[in-house]
Order: C-alpha cells, then sequence, then structure tokens
C-alpha cells in the first residue's frame, strides 16, 4: 500500500510537471521529430534506393529506442543532478521508504508518461516516411518490458554516477551518443552487443516490427537472453547505485553546494 | 526523563577537495535529547552543526560513534529511524519549486507512503496553521524566502514524526518574517508535542524557543546547559555600579589591579563602573576601593545580558583555550 502511494505520488509529480511545462514538452518532442525528418532525409539522399524502404523503417524502429533510452537512461542522471543542486535529494534520501525505491517509481512514472510521447512519436514519423510498421504488441510488450528492465538498470547506475560526481553534465552528454550507438549498431555487425544492456532488445524488435516476426517464432535461447539481461543489469545497477549513496552519505556528497 | 535522540562520541572529518588533508567537523559530540524538549544548537559558521545535523537526519555516516533515536540504531536500522525524524535543511532549499504549495506537501506526504486522502485533513490544518491558505495554488519559485521557508516546515510537520530537526531555520529572512517563523515555532512546541533540535547562530531563536542549549565550537562541545542557567550564570555575575563624581588616580589604578576586566566611564556628575565578578573577584574588593574617597555609591545594578553576549564569551573562552 506504501509503494502504491509512492508510485502514485511520483507518477503524479512527473504528470504535474509535464503538463506544467507543456510548451516545454512539445519543443522536446518538436526537436525530436526534426531530428527524424532530418535522419529520413538522409536516408533519402545518400542511401542505396534500393534498400530504402528497409533502412527507413530501421531507422524508425533505432530512432523510437533511442528517446526511450534517452527517457529513462539520461534523464535521471539530470534529475538527480538537479535535485542535489537544489537540495530536494537530501529530503528524498531522508524518506523512510529509501531512496532507490523513490527512483524506482520516478523511472516507472517517467516511462509511462513518456509511452504517450513515444506513441505520438511512432506514428508521427511512420506517417512522414509512409512506411508502416507492424505493430504486434502481443510480441513488443513482453520484449519491451525485459528490455526495460535492464534500461532502469542502466538508469540506476547513472544516477548512482550523478550523485558521487559533481561535474557530471559532460558525461551526460557523451552518454545520449553511447546510447544512439547502442540503439543503431544492429547485432549483426557486433553479435557481442547482446550482452549489453537493451541492445538485444531492440534488436528482437526490429525483427518484429520490421520483419513481421511472431512471439511463438521468437526462441527461448532469446527470451532467456533478454530475461538474464534484465536481471542481471537491474541487479547490478541497483547494487551500484546503493554503493553510491552510500559513498556519498560517508563523503557529504548529497547536496552539491 | 527518558531520552529520545542519544548521540554518543560521534566524530566526521571531511577530505578537503585537491589536497591531501582533513578537516575536523565534528569531534567527540554527545549530547541527549529528552522527548518534548527543545534543544538549540549553536555555534559560529563552521562549528560543525550542519554536519552534526545531517548525522542525526541519516545523511552523512559517522567517522565513529552512534545515534539512537527512539533507541533505534540509525545506522543498524536506517530507515526505521528515518521514521522517527524529519528535517528542514539549511534554509528554502528543500522544496520543488515546479510544483504549488499543496503539491509539494502532497508530494513528500506521497515520499513517506502517505496517500493523499490519508493526509488530505493534517495538509488543510497545516495550510491553516501556517498561513499559507490563499498561496495554496501558488507556484513555489513565485513565494518570498519566508514563505518558502514556512511551507518546508510546514512539509517537515506533515510526517507527524516525533522529532522534527531544523537546520537555520531562521537564516536569511528579514526580521519580521524572522519573527513569524519564531512564533509559529513556538506554537509547535507549545501545542504540538515535538522534540525539536535547532541549529541557529540566531541568539533570539535560542532566547525565545529553546529550553537547552549545546554550545559548539570548532566541532567540539563547549556547553551544554539549560538557556535559563545561562543567563542567569552570567547575569548575576555583572555589575553596573554608578558612584557620584569620579575615581581618584590611585583607585584607578587598583580598580586595574584588582578587576582587570573592569571597565571605567568618569563623568563629572556621575560615574559608572562595570564588573564581572564571575572569575572569583569579591564584590567586598571593589568595595574596599570605593571606600578610600568616601565614593558615594548611587546604584548597583545587575546588569542584563543577552544570549549573544554570553554566546560570544563561551565561544571567545574556548577558543583561547584552543590556541594556549
Ligand atoms: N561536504 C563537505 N566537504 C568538505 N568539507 C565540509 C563539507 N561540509 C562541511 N565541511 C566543513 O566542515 C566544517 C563544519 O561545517 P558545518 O557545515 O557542519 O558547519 P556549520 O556549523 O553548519 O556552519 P554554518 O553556520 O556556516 O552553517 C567546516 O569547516 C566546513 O567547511
Ligand atoms: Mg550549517
Amino acid at each position: 500500500m506504501q509503494l502504491l502511494n509512492l508510485l502514485r505520488a511520483n507518477t503524479r509529480k512527473e504528470y504535474l510537471e509535464l503538463k506544467r511545462y507543456l510548451p516545454n514538452t512539445l519543443a522536446m518532442m518538436f526537436t525530436f521529430y526534426i531530428l527524424f525528418v532530418g535522419m529520413f532525409m538522409g536516408i533519402q539522399f545518400i542511401g542505396d534506393p534500393s534498400a530504402q524502404d528497409v533502412n527507413t523503417q530501421f531507422v524508425i524502429v533505432n530512432y523510437i529506442f533511442w528517446f526511450l533510452a534517452m527517457m529513462v537512461v539520461n534523464d535521471i542522471g539530470f534529475v538527480v543532478m538537479n535535485e542535489a543542486m537544489r537540495g530536494t535529494l537530501e529530503q528524498l534520501c531522508m524518506s523512510p521508504m529509501g531512496l532507490w525505491r523513490i527512483m524506482v517509481s520516478r523511472l516507472l512514472a517517467t516511462t509511462t508518461l513518456n509511452f504517450f510521447i513515444i506513441i505520438v512519436l511512432l506514428y508521427l514519423s511512420m506517417l512522414t516516411a509512409d512506411q508502416w510498421l507492424n505493430v504486434d504488441l502481443v510480441a513488443i510488450m513482453p520484449i519491451l518490458i525485459l528490455t526495460l528492465i535492464s534500461m532502469f538498470g542502466l538508469g540506476f547506475m547513472v544516477a548512482g554516477i550523478s550523485i558521487i560526481v559533481k561535474q557530471i553534465q559532460a558525461f551526460l552528454q557523451i552518454l545520449q551518443f553511447i546510447l544512439a550507438g547502442l540503439t543503431f549498431v544492429p547485432l549483426s555487425v557486433a553479435p557481442a552487443l547482446a550482452y549489453f544492456p537493451f541492445v538485444k532488445g531492440v534488436d528482437l524488435i526490429r525483427d518484429v516490427m520490421i520483419n513481421g516476426t511472431t512471439l511463438s517464432q521468437i526462441g527461448w535461447g532469446d527470451f532467456g537472453i533478454l530475461a538474464v539481461n534484465a536481471v542481471v543489469y537491474f541487479t547490478l545497477g541497483l547494487a551500484f547505485f546503493l554503493y553510491c549513496e552510500r559513498i556519498a552519505m560517508k563523503k557529504g556528497l548529497l547536496s552539491h553546494y | 526523563m527518558d531520552a529520545i535522540i542519544e548521540v554518543n562520541q560521534l566524530h566526521k572529518q571531511y577530505k578537503k577537495r585537491r589536497s591531501k588533508e582533513y578537516v575536523k567537523a565534528v569531534q567527540d559530540v554527545s549530547f541527549k535529547v529528552n522527548r518534548g524538549e527543545i534543544l538549540g544548537l549553536l555555534g559560529p559558521n563552521g562549528a560543525g552543526k550542519t554536519t552534526t545535523i545531517k548525522m542525526i537526519c541519516g545523511l552523512l555516516v559517522p567517522d565513529s560513534g552512534t545515534i539512537r533515536i527512539n533507541d533505534i540504531d540509525n545506522q543498524k536500522h536506517r530507515l526505521n529511524a528515518l521514521r522517527q525524524i524529519s528535517a528542514v535543511l539549511e534554509g528554502n532549499r528543500n522544496l520543488y519549486w515546479r510544483l504549488t504549495v499543496r503539491e509539494n506537501l502532497d508530494y513528500f506526504a506521497g515520499n513517506r507512503g502517505f496517500s493523499r486522502r490519508e493526509v488530505h485533513a493534517r495538509v488543510e490544518e497545516l495550510l491553516g496553521q501556517f498561513n499559507l491558505k490563499e498561496k495554496e495554488n501558488e507556484l513555489v519559485n513565485r513565494l518570498s524566502r519566508g514563505m518558502q521557508q514556512k511551507l518546508a516546515i510546514a512539509v517537515a510537520m506533515l510526517a507527524d514524526s516525533e522529532v522534527i530537526l531544523l537546520d537555520e531555520p531562521t537564516l536569511g529572512l528579514d526580521v519580521e518574517t524572522g519573527y513569524e517563523v519564531r512564533e509559529l515555532l513556538r506554537d509547535i512546541v507549545a501545542n504540538h508535542n515535538r522534540t525539536i533540535i535547532i541549529s541557529t547562530h540566531d541568539m533570539a531563536v535560542v532566547q525565545d524557543l529553546c529550553e537547552r542549549t549545546v554550545i559548539i565550537n570548532n566541532g567540539q562541545i563547549v556547553t551544554d546547559d539549560r538557556v535559563e542557567n545561562l543567563l542567569k550564570l552570567f547575569a548575576a555575575r555583572s555589575y553596573t555600579i554608578t558612584i557620584n563624581g569620579q575615581l581618584t588616580d590611585q583607585q584607578r589604578k587598583l580598580l586595574q589591579d584588582v578587576f582587570p576586566d573592569s571597565t571605567y566611564q568618569p563623568e563629572t556628575i556621575q560615574s559608572t563602573i562595570q564588573v564581572d565578578f564571575s572569575n572569583g573577584a569579591k564584590m567586598y574588593d571593589l568595595f574596599d576601593i570605593l571606600k578610600l574617597n568616601e565614593a558615594q555609591i548611587e546604584g548597583i545594578d545587575r546588569e542584563t545580558v543577552d544570549f549573544e553576549q554570553i554566546f560570544m564569551k563561551i565561544v571567545k573562552g574556548e577558543s583561547a583555550h584552543a590556541t594556549a
């Protein structure tokens, strides 16, 4: 019950802020849309014309996942940095629920809210490119959920680093490109990336959305990798976050003044 | 009386940035706070007040020493200990500036596991008590500094925890708002049966609100006593003696020898002598000196000291010890 209240409070806060700063939210969506238009034009002009359709579809999926990764992994870094500067991080740390539970609620809340934005962006980009992907929710949802769990793990790592490192901004900016790299590089090019967080998931979703693979066609082995990935990265991420929190409490880093 | 907070031999040092040196922020600090008591943690800048408060709040891990809150060790059972306390740290930095007054109260309640419905009545009551009702839908970044501070205290009250810690609650407030915040705190103490620790270097806060004060300087406790006792102790020993006419040169010299700390202000009609008897000096010795020219004593007034002077004396005295 307490956990539910925690989740509710954090969802409400995220929602209120998104709504109150609607112009900002819209501007951010617009920027992302323009970015897509840029990539789409790029394919039209430089790409191999015979592979154009597949390339475009490929970019749409990658682009949507890049946005998701930014919202889940990168955003929490900025949030922690700002809250440390504002002084609210200390208030969160004093919650008897524990900071990590608040962070999980925040991650769930931002993901849920950004889901609506993602759907808008997805359909907007499909419309712009006139390429219709296979939105097979039955196949997508289980993959997406497992992928999100490993993304949360990565988010926790970024949050942890943001607690103990004061000049984190530059790192977070570079991270945006790393995330782009992880979402854009196909697994066939670098098979070892399957053991990186969320790369395998994006690859499977590409299979579903571009090649029309159905849930039953995806092997248990693939799901196994996804599940192990989710458990390992979430556990590692959380452990690392708790470790960073501990260091911060030893060195007095919870407020960056 | 039973202690709700027991702070035992706390030590904390910070590493200085870009050097191998350490700052000893808190050294061997121990004190107890009784249930329902209001304690002033007093000290000059950099004394270690915030460090001490943050260790009690579980935001800083001490290098050594223990803190028990309601008999719960705050390192071994951190979250459970946190349930017993709420705190407002340094000024108005504890709020979400993009949320309204009410949304802040709701959000922080949620973060402690309460639902909005559960705290609804309590929020209404606090908005009224803190005079924030007409501002409830105002964004926090549009509020004045004083209002923000009041809201931060209201947020701390919302948790219904037994212990409240306030770090510099009147810092940066103008005289009027400072007074208003003190009134609010006084009301909380009188009617809400909480245990409160206030860190401050605002003497008015200590003199107005606190029953007891722990004075800390350079990370160490210098004094731990009832405010009333300190006032009495110092007030009782400091006197202003008014005489008719002036002292002779010989008397002045004797006065200087016997009471080196005394001050003498000659005036044509009435002169005054201020003497502090706290160092074992005796009033009779003063009378002996005055008797030499049969000086007429017009009045003996016990000096009224305010807490500021006491504080300065204690802190200065301690620094003198430390450097000697
Ligand atoms: N996070 C930190 N890292 C390094 N040194 C610190 C840190 N926090 C405090 N200090 C140092 O520790 C000492 C005690 O600081 P503290 O903030 O506890 O004092 P204070 O009594 O609250 O002072 P003030 O009245 O200025 O708020 C000071 O010398 C301060 O410079
Ligand atoms: Mg301080």
